[in-house]
C-alpha cells in the first residue's frame, strides 16, 4: 500500500503542483503587483487577480526614476564580462583540454581554490583596488569584478565540454592543414556550442544577479546596475511599492527568459561545473 | 613559427592567467596584508600585528554573528536539501510535462538574490503582506503576523527566504543524479524484495552521494555567507536577530570603515570557507 503511494505517478504530480506553487507564488505576487494601480496594491486582504492591471508604475519608475540608467549599465556591464570571460574561457579551456601542457593540473587546481574564496573576503581588496585606481562609480570597476566572479567557472563548464569531444577530429583537422586555432573555431567549436552557450548564459546571469561588488563601487546612477537600483528603491519614500515591484521585475527578467528559453543549457552547464568543483 | 603542442596549450591559457593572478593574488595578497594593518581611514596606515585580530575575537558582535550564520546556514541547507530532494523525486517520477515543469521550478535559481530579497520583504508585509493573509485564510493566525519584530520569525524568514532561491540548484544535481541510475537495478532490488523505500536506501542514495555531497557543501558554503537577500529583507534586525557572519564584514566596509578588522574577518570567513570544504570533501569520499 505504502510503496503504491509512495511510486505513484498521482503523488508525484501532487507533489510538483505544491512545489510549483511554492516556486512560483512569490514570482507572480511580484508580477502582478507591478502591474496593479496604488489602489489595489495598498489594500489588505490583499487582491489576487488584479481587477484593473495598469502600465503606470513602470512609468512612473522610468519618469521619475533614473531606472533607464540602470538597465543601460546592467547591460552594458553583463555584454561586456560574458564576451570576455566567455572568449578568454573557452580558448583557455581548449588548451587545458586538448593540449595538456606541464602545469595544467596546477592551473585547474587553481581556477577550483579561487571559487572557494569567499567574494565576500576579497570585497575589500578590491574596494581598495578600485579606489586606488580611481575606478569608484564606473562601470569598469565592474565589468573587472565580475570577470573574476566568473571567468574560473567559464573555464571549468567549457572544459567539460571539451573534454568529451574525440582527440582523433583534432588530429583528423590539423592533417587536413588546418592550424590549431582553425581547429577549434572550426571544428570544435560547432559541436561544443552547447557548452559555451551554457557558459556565457551562466556568467551573463551571475553578472546580471550581483549585487555586493556593484552596491560598493558605485554611488551614482552614471554607473549604478538595475539590482542597486531596485535595492535603492526600497528605501525610498517617494516609491511605491508597486513601482517596486516593476522594477524587480524588469531585473529578474533575464533570468526568466534563460530559464524559460535556454533551460537546457542552464542544467547541463550547472550539473557540468558544479560536479567539477 | 610554430610552438609545440604543450607551449601552444599554455599560451592559450596566458591571458586568462594574468587575469586571474592579477585579480586573485593581489587580492588575496592584500587581505592578508590588510588584516595586519591598522588601516581605519581615520589615523596613518601602520602595521599593528594581531591587534585587528584581537579586537576581531573579542568583539561580541563576532560570536553573535557566528552563531547566526551558523543557524541560518544550517536551517537553509536543511530545508534546500528536503526540497530538493522532493522535487528532485517528484520530476523523476513523471515523464509528461516534465521539461516544462523543470523550467518553472528552476525559476528562482534565476532571480538575483537582492530581488528574491526584496520580494520576499513584500510578502512577509506586516500591513499588506500576501503571506499573512494566506495563513488567515486557512485559519492558522488569526491576525496578520509581523516577522520583523520576532527574533525567531525573522531567522525562519531569512532562512525560507533562501532556500526559496536555492532549492532548484539542489533539485538539478539530484535530479541529474537520480536519473543516471541504471533502472535495472531497481528492478533486481524489487525481485530481492525491497520495498519503495528500500530501494531509495539501499539504490538511490547510496548512488547520488557524490553529487549530495557537493550540493550540500555548496548550499553550506554560501549560505553561510550571504547576505544579499538578508540585506534587504530584515537588515539584520530585529536587534541582531538575523546579523549574520556577512553582516559584520559588510558593516566594516559600510559603517565603521574599519579596514583592518574587515580584512581580518575576510580572512576568517575563507578559513571556515576552506574547513567546511574540506570536511565535506572528506566525507564524501570515505
Amino acid at each position: 500500500m505504502f510503496d503504491r503511494i509512495f511510486e505513484s505517478k498521482i503523488t508525484a504530480y501532487i507533489l510538483i503542483i505544491v512545489i510549483l506553487f511554492l516556486a512560483m507564488g512569490p514570482i507572480y505576487w511580484t508580477v502582478t503587483t507591478g502591474f496593479k494601480p496604488d489602489m489595489e496594491t495598498y489594500v489588505f486582504p490583499p487582491i489576487y487577480f488584479p481587477k484593473h492591471p495598469t502600465l503606470e508604475p513602470f512609468r512612473l519608475l522610468f519618469e521619475y526614476y533614473p531606472f533607464a540608467n540602470y538597465v543601460r549599465n546592467s547591460i552594458i556591464v553583463t555584454l561586456s564580462t560574458t564576451v570576455i570571460v566567455t572568449v578568454f574561457g573557452m580558448f583557455a579551456a581548449y588548451g587545458l583540454s586538448l593540449y595538456r601542457f606541464k602545469g595544467a593540473n596546477a592551473v585547474l587546481y587553481f581556477l577550483v581554490f579561487t571559487r572557494i574564496i569567499p567574494p565576500l573576503s576579497l570585497l575589500l581588496p578590491f574596494y581598495i583596488v578600485v579606489a586606488n585606481l580611481g575606478l569608484q562609480d564606473r562601470l569598469l570597476s565592474m565589468i573587472l569584478a565580475n570577470i573574476y566572479l566568473t571567468y574560473p567557472f567559464a573555464v571549468l563548464i567549457i572544459k567539460s565540454f571539451f573534454d568529451r569531444f574525440p582527440r582523433d577530429l583534432v588530429d583528423a583537422g590539423i592533417v587536413d592543414g588546418c592550424s590549431r586555432t582553425g581547429v577549434l573555431l572550426r571544428i570544435v567549436l560547432p559541436v561544443s556550442a552547447t557548452g559555451i552557450a551554457s557558459s556565457a548564459i551562466i556568467s551573463f546571469l551571475w553578472t546580471w544577479n550581483e549585487f555586493i561588488y556593484a552596491f560598493v563601487f558605485t554611488s551614482t546612477s552614471r554607473s549604478q546596475p538595475v539590482t542597486v537600483g531596485c535595492f535603492d528603491a526600497i528605501g525610498d519614500i517617494f516609491v511605491s511599492w508597486n513601482q517596486i515591484c516593476a522594477g524587480g521585475t524588469i531585473a529578474a527578467l533575464p533570468g526568466i527568459l534563460f530559464v524559460l528559453f535556454a533551460q537546457r543549457y542552464l542544467v547541463q552547464g550547472l550539473s557540468a561545473g558544479a560536479l567539477k568543483f | 613559427m610554430k610552438v609545440s603542442d604543450k607551449t601552444y596549450g599554455f599560451l592559450l591559457n596566458v591571458p586568462g592567467l594574468l587575469i586571474v593572478v592579477f585579480w586573485v593574488v593581489f587580492p588575496a595578497g592584500l587581505l592578508i596584508l590588510t588584516s595586519f594593518l591598522r588601516y581605519n581611514n581615520l589615523s596613518p596606515i601602520v602595521f599593528n600585528g594581531l591587534q585587528n585580530y584581537k579586537r576581531l575575537f573579542s568583539d561580541r558582535l563576532l560570536w553573535i554573528s557566528l552563531q547566526n550564520a551558523a543557524i541560518f546556514s544550517g536551517g537553509t541547507t536543511a530545508l534546500t536539501f528536503i526540497g530538493g530532494l522532493l522535487l528532485a523525486l517528484a520530476l523523476a517520477g513523471i515523464k509528461t510535462g516534465s521539461a516544462t515543469f523543470r523550467s518553472l521550478m528552476i525559476i528562482p535559481w534565476a532571480v538575483p538574490p537582492i530581488v528574491s530579497g526584496i520580494i520576499w520583504k513584500w510578502i512577509f508585509s506586516p500591513d499588506f503582506g500576501v503571506l499573512s493573509d494566506i495563513l488567515m485564510k486557512m485559519r492558522l493566525i488569526s491576525a496578520p503576523v509581523s516577522i520583523y519584530s520576532n527574533t525567531n520569525l525573522a531567522m525562519v524568514g531569512i532562512i525560507v527566504a533562501d532556500s526559496w532561491t536555492r532549492i532548484p540548484f539542489m533539485g538539478i544535481i539530484l535530479l541529474a543524479a537520480l536519473l543516471s541510475i541504471d533502472r535495472e537495478l531497481y528492478d533486481a532490488a524489487k525481485i530481492d524484495g525491497a520495498g519503495a523505500l528500500g530501494r531509495f536506501g539501499y539504490v538511490s542514495l547510496p548512488l547520488i552521494r557524490g553529487p549530495m555531497f557537493v550540493g550540500l557543501m555548496i548550499t553550506i558554503m554560501f549560505s553561510f555567507r550571504t547576505i544579499d537577500i538578508i540585506i534587504p529583507l530584515t537588515a539584520g534586525g530585529p536587534g541582531r536577530a538575523t546579523y549574520v557572519f556577512g553582516y559584520l564584514i559588510y558593516d566594516q566596509l559600510i559603517k565603521t570603515l574599519n579596514f583592518g578588522v574587515m580584512a581580518a574577518a575576510g580572512m576568517l570567513l575563507f578559513g571556515i570557507t576552506t574547513v567546511i570544504s574540506m570536511l565535506m570533501l572528506s566525507l564524501s569520499r570515505r
